[in-house]
C-alpha cells in the first residue's frame, strides 16, 4: 500500500453561473521516500490537487464531488476537522509557494518554527525552542538569527525557513507547491539540494508540484502531466523523459529551449488551454493537438495503462493505432 | 552590419537612506543592427536597470550612451521624445503594463497618437497591421486587457512597441510571467519580428535557457557589475569567469541521462548599497584570493571576443 493514495479525485469550485472543473477523476500514487512530481500548467488543477490533501480548500466556493485521498489506509476527505488537525503540520505538510507571504511577518521565525513544535509534541516552551534552532541550523541558517523578523530574510533564506516548519515534525509526507518559483537558481539549486538530503535522511515521501521539467529531471522518481484538471500522462521518470507518449507531455519537451542542443526553432503548442468552466467535450487536448482526428473532438479517450505503470489518455495511443 | 549602439562605462546609483545603491556600474557594450544582446542575472544585480537606463527612461549617472553613432546622454527632452520612435521597450509584466480602461485598439494606436504623425485613418490601418503582425486575431481590437490571456497580452505589448516601427527594443522578461507553451509561441514571434525588420534587441533575463536561445552574445551581471560577455556559444561551452560556472551548472536540465559536473554556489548576493572596493563576487567565490578583496576587478579582453571581469581568470581556467 502506498503512504498516499489519492483515488478519483474529482474538485469543483461552484461559482453562481458557472461551475470549474478543476480536477477531474484524478489518481495518484505516492510511495515513502519516493518523490512524485506534478506538472502543468497555470491553471491545470496542481495547487488544487495539493490543497485538498491537505484539507484546505476553500469552502466554497470549492467543493470534492466524488474521491477518496487515503493517507495510511485513511480516508482524509471523511476525517473530523480535528484529527485532520493531528495530521496537518505533523504527518503531511506542505511548503507554499511564495515565501513572503507564507510567513507572519509579525513573529520571529524562531517563534514560528516553535510554534510547529508546541502544537504537534509534547514541548515544553522552552524546548520547543530548542528543537526550532536544530531546525534552523540544518536548513543552513544561523541560529542566532531565530530573533529576527521574515522581513530581515532574502527571499531563499525566507524558502528555507518555510522549509524548516515544514519538516519540523518530520512528516512522512511533504507537499512542495512550486518551491522554487520565486527564488534565483543558485538559490534555487541549493534549496532542492536541501530537499534532497532532507528526503534521504527521513525516507519522506513527497509530492513536487512544479511546471519546470529540469526541476523534475532532477528530483523525481515518478511523473504526473495533468492538463485541465485531468491526468494525461503519468509513469516512472524514465518513462516519461525517454519515452513521452501524450502529444501534450511532447509539446512541453518541445517547448523548452535546450541547453544542449542548439534548436533554430522552438516547436510551441499552438493555442491555450481551454477554459475550465466550459470544457470541450472529447478530449480536453483536442483543440490544440496535431494530431486530433474526428474522434478526438467526440469522445473522451480512456486513460489507460500501455505498459507497466505507465498511463496515457489519448486516442491514438494503444491498440491498433500505435503510432 | 553596423553598430547600432555602443554603451561606456554606463552607471547608474540610486540614493537610498542607507547609502548610495550601486545598481550598474562601469558598464560597457556595443550591439551590431539586427543581433541579440542578451543580458542575464539574478534578481536585484541591475538588469533592469541597465535596459532602461540605455533607452534613457532613467538618466544614467555617469558614462556615455551612443545610438546611431550619437551621443544621447545629455540630449535634451524633445531630442529625447524624438528617440523613442527608435528605442522602444517590451515590459516584463503585461498585467500591469496595459492601461485597463483602454481597449486593444486603442492601446495600439496610444503611441501612434503620441506622435501625432498620422491621421485617424491611417493609424486605424497601423493598428490592425500590427495587430496581424503579432498574431492578434482582429475580432480582439475592442476586447480590454483583462478580457485576454497572459500570453495575448504580451502580444499587445509587443504590438505598441512596435507600433512606430522601431530599429532597437529593449525587451525586458518578456516572457518570464507565462506558461512555458505560451513562452515559445512569443519567443518564435520575436524572432520573426527580428528577422523581417532587422531589428535589434537588449534582451534581458533571468532564464538561461530563454537567453541561450534567442541571443547572439550575452552579458552576465552580478551586482551592478558585468562579469562576463562574449558570444552566446561560447558561454555556454566556455564559461571562464566562476559565477557564470556557477550559474550555468545551477540550471536544472530537463533530461535524466544528463550528466553534469555541478559548481555549487553557497551563500546569497552581496549587498549593492555602498559596495567595497572588491569583486563583487568574493564572498561566494572559492577561488578568492588577497587581491579579490582589495580591488574591483577591471575588465578584460581574455580571449578573441570573450571580456571577463576577475582577477585570477588565467589561473583558473590555465589560459
Amino acid at each position: 500500500m502506498s503512504l498516499l493514495e489519492i483515488k478519483n479525485l474529482t474538485v469543483e469550485y461552484v461559482l453562481r453561473k458557472s461551475v470549474v472543473h478543476a480536477v477531474n477523476n484524478i489518481s495518484l500514487n505516492v510511495d515513502a521516500g519516493k518523490t512524485l512530481g506534478l506538472v502543468g500548467e497555470t491553471g491545470a488543477g496542481k495547487t488544487t490537487t495539493a490543497l485538498s490533501i491537505m484539507g484546505l480548500l476553500p469552502h466554497p466556493p470549492a467543493k470534492v464531488q466524488s474521491g477518496e485521498i487515503l493517507f495510511e489506509g485513511q480516508d482524509l476527505l471523511k476525517m473530523k476537522e480535528h484529527d485532520l488537525e493531528n495530521i496537518r503540520g505533523n504527518k503531511i505538510s506542505m511548503i507554499f509557494q511564495d515565501p513572503m507571504t507564507a510567513l507572519n511577518p509579525v513573529l520571529t521565525v524562531g517563534e514560528q518554527i516553535a510554534e510547529t513544535f508546541h502544537l504537534h509534541g509534547n514541548y515544553s516552551r522552552a524546548e520547543a525552542e530548542k528543537e526550532s534552532l536544530k531546525m534552523l541550523e540544518m536548513v543552513g541558517i544561523r541560529p542566532e538569527r531565530s530573533t529576527e523578523y521574515p522581513h530581515q530574510f532574502s527571499g531563499g533564506m525566507k524558502q528555507r525557513v518555510v522549509i524548516a516548519m515544514a519538516l519540523a515534525c518530520k512528516p512522512q509526507l511533504l507537499i512542495a507547491d512550486e518551491p522554487t518559483t520565486a527564488l534565483d537558481v543558485t538559490i534555487q539549486a541549493q534549496v532542492l539540494e536541501l530537499m534532497n538530503d532532507l528526503k534521504v535522511t527521513f525516507n519522506t515521501a513527497m509530492l513536487l508540484i512544479t511546471h519546470d521539467l529540469g526541476i523534475v529531471a532532477e528530483t523525481c522518481d515518478d511523473v504526473a502531466i495533468i492538463y485541465a484538471g485531468q491526468l494525461v500522462e503519468y509513469g516512472s521518470i524514465e518513462q516519461i523523459f525517454d519515452n513521452p507518449l501524450h502529444p501534450y507531455t511532447i509539446g512541453l519537451f518541445g517547448s523548452i529551449p535546450s541547453l544542449d542542443e542548439d534548436v533554430e526553432r522552438l516547436k510551441p503548442i499552438p493555442g491555450l488551454m481551454p477554459d475550465p468552466a466550459n470544457l470541450p467535450v472529447g478530449c480536453k487536448f483536442c483543440t490544440r493537438c496535431s494530431r486530433a482526428v474526428k474522434q478526438c473532438e467526440e469522445a473522451e479517450p480512456e486513460y489507460l495503462e500501455v505498459e507497466p505503470g505507465h498511463f496515457v489518455r489519448c486516442n491514438r495511443i494503444g491498440g491498433t493505432d500505435n503510432g | 552590419m553596423g553598430e547600432i549602439l555602443r554603451v561606456e562605462k554606463l552607471s547608474k546609483f540610486f540614493d537610498t537612506p542607507s547609502g548610495s545603491l550601486h545598481a550598474v556600474e562601469n558598464v560597457s557594450f556595443s550591439i551590431e543592427q539586427g543581433k541579440t544582446l542578451g543580458v542575464v542575472g539574478e534578481s536585484g544585480c541591475g538588469k533592469s536597470t541597465l535596459g532602461r537606463t540605455v533607452l534613457k527612461l532613467i538618466e544614467p549617472t555617469g558614462g556615455k550612451i551612443f545610438f546611431q553613432g550619437k551621443d544621447i546622454t545629455n540630449i535634451s527632452k524633445k531630442e529625447n521624445r524624438a528617440l523613442r520612435k527608435d528605442m522602444q521597450i517590451i515590459f516584463q509584466d503585461p498585467f500591469s503594463s496595459l492601461n485597463p480602461r483602454l481597449n486593444v485598439a486603442d492601446l495600439i494606436a496610444d503611441p501612434l497618437k503620441t506622435f501625432k504623425e498620422h491621421n485617424k485613418k491611417e493609424i486605424e490601418e497601423i493598428v490592425f497591421e500590427m495587430m496581424d503582425l503579432v498574431g492578434l486575431s482582429r475580432r480582439y481590437a475592442y476586447s480590454y486587457p483583462h478580457e485576454l490571456d497572459g500570453g495575448r497580452r504580451q502580444r499587445i505589448g509587443i504590438a505598441r512597441a512596435l507600433a512606430l516601427d522601431p530599429k532597437f527594443i529593449v525587451c525586458d522578461e518578456p516572457v518570464s510571467s507565462l506558461d512555458v507553451s505560451i513562452q515559445a509561441q512569443i519567443l518564435n514571434l520575436l524572432q520573426d519580428l527580428q528577422e523581417q525588420k532587422r531589428l535589434t534587441y537588449i534582451f534581458v533575463t533571468h532564464d538561461l535557457s530563454v537567453v541561450k536561445h534567442i541571443s547572439d552574445d550575452i552579458l552576465v551581471m552580478y551586482v551592478g557589475a558585468m562579469v562576463e560577455k562574449c558570444p552566446s556559444k561560447e558561454l555556454f561551452a566556455h564559461p571562464l569567469h566562476p559565477y557564470t560556472k556557477g550559474l550555468l551548472s545551477a540550471i536544472p536540465i530537463p533530461n535524466i541521462h544528463h550528466e553534469k559536473v555541478k559548481v555549487k554556489l553557497q551563500g546569497e548576493l552581496s549587498s549593492p548599497i555602498e559596495p567595497p572596493d572588491e569583486c563583487r563576487f568574493v564572498k561566494r567565490c572559492p577561488y578568492a584570493t588577497d587581491i579579490c578583496r582589495c580591488k574591483m576587478p577591471d575588465y578584460e579582453e581574455v580571449l578573441p571576443n570573450h571580456f571577463v571581469s576577475c582577477h585570477n581568470c588565467k589561473n583558473i581556467n590555465n589560459l
